[in-house]
């Protein structure tokens, strides 16, 4: 106990802990332990036949692909922004920085409708892409549009102050040792960063899967085709199947675990290598 | 020459950061280049470096002109004060990175690695990533790392700022071992003279951009040129002084003229000597010192530091030998002496008491101007001229005194002066309509630098510099030098030859000017533009100040009769400060150009 215990500005290492515990159980254990009890009061076999029902297997396809797509656009163009934003001085900079956090605030219903509008075969970039064969809204594209949306705020805020980290010097130093701007690029800035990069993926991600406002105003709902897991979910719930949709919400919790839980692992992983032994 | 620098500027935001600096630096030489923060130094580095750009100017490394040529096409070792290490690479990997980017072959990087651990004395540590080594470990791992691709040239950019004291010394000794045996040309940013002292073979001194003074550590101490080089070179007491035929003067006491050394020049004029704190000499009385006499004082304070014995005494003889300032900002009349634990035996003494003081070594520095003093009709008005900015500043850059004279009679035609005879340093009148007259009369009573100051006038950015007789082209030079060693302004000398000067005349008009422009760099080390006009001298020099706000006049003539019918014109307006630099007669020999040069020999 003496090992673990430090001192620190709050009270009591016992009080701090017991409220730590007791938090993470009233908001997040205890309805997760309800949402498996539920799904393990069904029988093997229902259990199976709903959560392998083609239709569950279509929107998971689509709920973590799209989520997955979603974040790694947002790694590239998150890092792109959160770059931009830290290096340059530039009129209206301010003002950028702040639009960065809009989808935070926004209520999701309003992001979707307003995506939905501009990507329709009506809309300002709609009416642009249908001559290209290129349909947004009510497709998988739309959905992903969607989830870059929202993600995109964890990802440029993760990389960010990573980047301001990133000293000058550093890339300096390597071009007076004769290295090019890729070569410094790959071998000095991406590596220091990649923790952050991680860090924003994995939060963008979580995000994307559990998103649902703005999502089913944009996706057009088709079984199969443009349908989310938690779409799946409400409307089972709607049919009272409650069993039915705990059982999928256990099986996107699995899934969601098991993923985060890789990403979280490569990190810590890579921020060992950069800050083992220090202190 | 390993680097050569030829007139190398650097603006930023339009404000010169380096501003013409050259410079050649020997194969194998180990450079120092110091000066405070913000002088200009580190950007100085970049520039060889090739991570900043210049404005102007040309820079050789090995006779190749690289001005243009990229860091990374550029070759050399840098080294930064953080270390910028690659934190996520092993120590191996950052030595080796050089190699890795030509894409040497894994056995020879190898080898190379193993060299260079054993030059910087770390063995072994291969495989530790950077966050596991010390402080003064990483920095060698930097040092390592920046000789890997055997560049031609080794920059330090302030590497030993962010280590303590101990491993300091330490680094040190490794660096210059390093340094001897590769026999590579090194140049070393840093604020710190001890540092400069230890590890230079020659020590550039720049401040507010400009390279100051250079030359061999002993002598930049033992002669310096300039108050700042003076004052950030050790500790000195600034001492304002009289030179006359028969030595040096402090108030009434003649000073011993071994103490002084040398002196240049027989002008009768003030000077400002620098007196080392450990050349002063401490006894009870008069009859006791064994050096020259300089006057009596208190001692304020003592302070024990280990070797020597610091104090400082308060001067009790008036205003005979008043201290400028001893370079800590406190310029009333004090003197910062120190002592050896061999001169504390010799004589015990407590604070507060009375001591006879002593000066063993005086250095006369060459510079023109000594001090300032403001002159008007009434004590007030001269009062309100010290608050200037622009003289404040000048004052307080150059550590030197503002005194106020009265002269109820200034500029009454046939009235002579009512304060003493003697005119010491610049006199500073307020610019106005009739200011020309004003000057002239102080001309004739005995001036030889005034100081035209118009209302509120700040620093000047631009130093115009004109002399109307070739006989005074070395006091404006040097008036000039030791003016822009003090305000970051770019120096333009501005030749006029009347509208009619016949074609052949012209290339000569042009030498002239090419001849003035290299005595001031070969003399003074002050790099100017040279600008060359046909027509009237005073309506061409208003032109020219009228163009541009923020401009400053320095003029040169010899004899004050016809000052208000040639250049009236130049002070009527009163919106530009002009320094007058007046000589009867010049002296063949710049006193300021022998001393510079004996520091640079």
């Amino acid at each position: 106990m003496a090992a673990i215990k430090q001192p620190s500005v709050l009270p009591g290492f016992g009080l701090t802990f017991g409220f730590t515990t007791f938090f993470l159980s009233a908001v997040v254990l205890i309805p997760l332990a309800a949402l498996v009890l539920m799904a393990a009061s069904m029988t093997w076999h229902d259990f199976v036949r709903v959560v392998f029902s083609a239709r569950a297997m279509g929107s998971y396809r689509l709920s973590f692909g799209a989520s997955f797509l979603a974040a790694s656009i947002n790694l590239v163009f998150g890092f792109i922004i959160a770059w931009t934003l830290v290096r340059y001085e530039f009129p209206g900079r301010k003002l950028i920085d702040a639009l960065i956090d809009m989808p935070f605030a926004l209520p999701t219903a309003v992001s979707g409708i307003a995506l939905t509008t501009v990507f329709a075969e009506n809309g300002w970039i709609g009416q642009y892409l249908q001559p290209l064969g290129i349909k947004v809204a009510y497709t998988w594209i739309g959905v992903t549009v969607a989830l870059t949306l929202i993600g995109l705020p964890f990802a440029v805020r993760s990389v960010q102050p990573a980047l301001l980290e990133v000293q000058r010097d550093l890339e300096d130093a390597a071009e007076t040792l004769g290295a090019g701007r890729l070569y410094v690029f790959r071998r000095i800035i991406l590596p220091t960063v990649l923790p952050a990069l991680l860090t924003g993926f994995t939060l963008a991600f979580a995000r994307a899967v559990g998103e649902y406002g703005s999502v089913i105003f944009i996706a057009g709902n088709l079984p199969m085709k443009t349908e989310i897991t938690p779409l799946l979910i409400v409307i089972r719930l709607e049919e009272f199947d409650y069993k039915g949709a705990a059982a999928l919400g256990f099986v996107m919790l699995v899934i969601s675990f098991v993923v985060l839980l890789m990403i979280n692992l490569l990190q810590a992983w890579g921020r060992r290598r950069i800050v083992a032994g220090a202190r | 020459m390993s680097i050569t620098l030829d007139q190398v500027t650097k603006r930023y935001q339009g404000l010169p950061v380096v501003n013409d600096v050259s410079l050649d630096i020997g194969d194998g030489e180990f450079f120092v280049l110091l000066g405070p923060s913000g002088s200009g130094k580190s950007t100085l580095l970049r520039a060889i470096a090739g991570l900043a750009g210049v404005d102007h100017g040309r820079i050789a490394l090995h006779g190749r002109d690289v001005t243009h040529v990229s860091a990374k096409e550029r070759g050399v070792g840098l080294v930064f004060q953080n270390y910028a290490l690659f934190r996520h690479m092993t120590v191996a990997d950052n030595i080796e990175f050089a190699l890795r980017v030509r894409r040497m072959k894994g056995a020879e990087r190898r080898q190379r690695r193993q060299e260079l651990l054993r030059l910087v004395s770390l063995e072994g540590m291969d495989e530790r990533l950077p966050a596991q080594l010390s402080g003064g470990q990483q920095q060698r791992v930097a040092v390592a790392r920046a000789l890997a691709h055997k560049p031609e040239v080794l920059l330090l950019d302030e590497p030993f700022g962010a280590l303590d004291a101990k491993i300091r010394e330490e680094l040190r000794r490794t660096i210059r071992q390093v340094q001897r045996e590769l026999g590579i040309t090194t140049v070393l940013v840093t604020h710190d003279q001890e540092e400069a002292f230890a590890l230079a073979d020659r020590i550039g001194v720049m401040n507010l951009g400009r390279l100051l003074e250079l030359g061999k550590p002993q002598e930049l101490y033992a002669r310096p040129a300039t108050r700042f080089v003076a004052t950030f070179l050790g500790a000195a007491n600034l001492i304002l002084a009289r030179q006359t035929r028969d030595g040096i003067r402090f108030g009434k006491t003649a000073v011993n003229a071994s103490a002084a050394g040398p002196l240049q020049g027989s002008r009768d004029h003030e000077v400002v000597a620098v007196v080392r704190p450990e050349e002063i000499e401490i006894a009870p009385t008069r009859e006791d010192l064994a050096s020259g006499y300089l006057t009596r004082g208190a001692v304020e304070e003592i302070v024990f530091t280990g070797a020597l014995e610091r104090m400082r005494i308060r001067i009790e003889d008036g205003q005979e030998a008043a201290p400028l300032s001893n370079g800590n900002g406190n310029g009333s009349a004090f003197l910062e002496v120190t002592r050896t634990q061999h001169e504390q035996r010799a004589f015990q003494i407590s604070n507060g008491q009375h001591v006879a003081i002593g000066v063993r070594r005086i250095h006369i520095l060459p510079t023109p101007l000594s001090s300032f003093t403001t002159c008007a009709t009434t004590e007030s008005l001269a009062e309100a001229l010290v608050q200037q900015p622009l003289l404040a500043e000048l004052a307080s850059r150059m550590k030197t005194r503002i005194s106020t004279r009265v002269e109820p009679k200034l500029g009454m035609p046939g009235a002579n002066c009512e304060g003493a005879p003697e005119f010491s340093g610049t006199t500073v009148i307020a610019a106005h309509s009739e200011v020309v007259y004003q000057a002239q009369w102080l001309l004739k009573m005995g001036a030889e630098e005034i100081l035209v100051l118009p209302q509120n006038a700040s620093p000047p950015q631009r130093v115009l510099i004109h002399w109307a007789d070739e006989a005074v082209r070395r006091a404006t030079l040097a008036v000039s030098a030791s003016i822009l060693r003090h305000v970051s302004a770019e120096a333009i000398y501005i030749g006029i030859l009347p509208q009619q000067t016949p074609a052949a005349q012209r290339p000569h008009g042009m030498r002239a000017l090419l001849d003035a422009r290299s005595e001031a760099q070969a003399v003074h080390g002050l790099e100017m533009r040279t600008e060359l006009r046909f027509g009237d001298v005073s309506h061409e020099l208003a032109r020219q100040l009228g163009e541009l706000a923020g401009q400053m006049l320095i003029l040169g003539i010899r004899g004050h009769a016809d000052l208000p019918e040639r250049f009236g014109s130049l002070f009527a307006e009163s919106r530009w400060p002009v320094l007058i630099v007046h000589r009867q007669h010049d002296s063949p020999a710049g006193q300021a150009g022998q001393a510079y040069q004996a520091g640079q020999a």
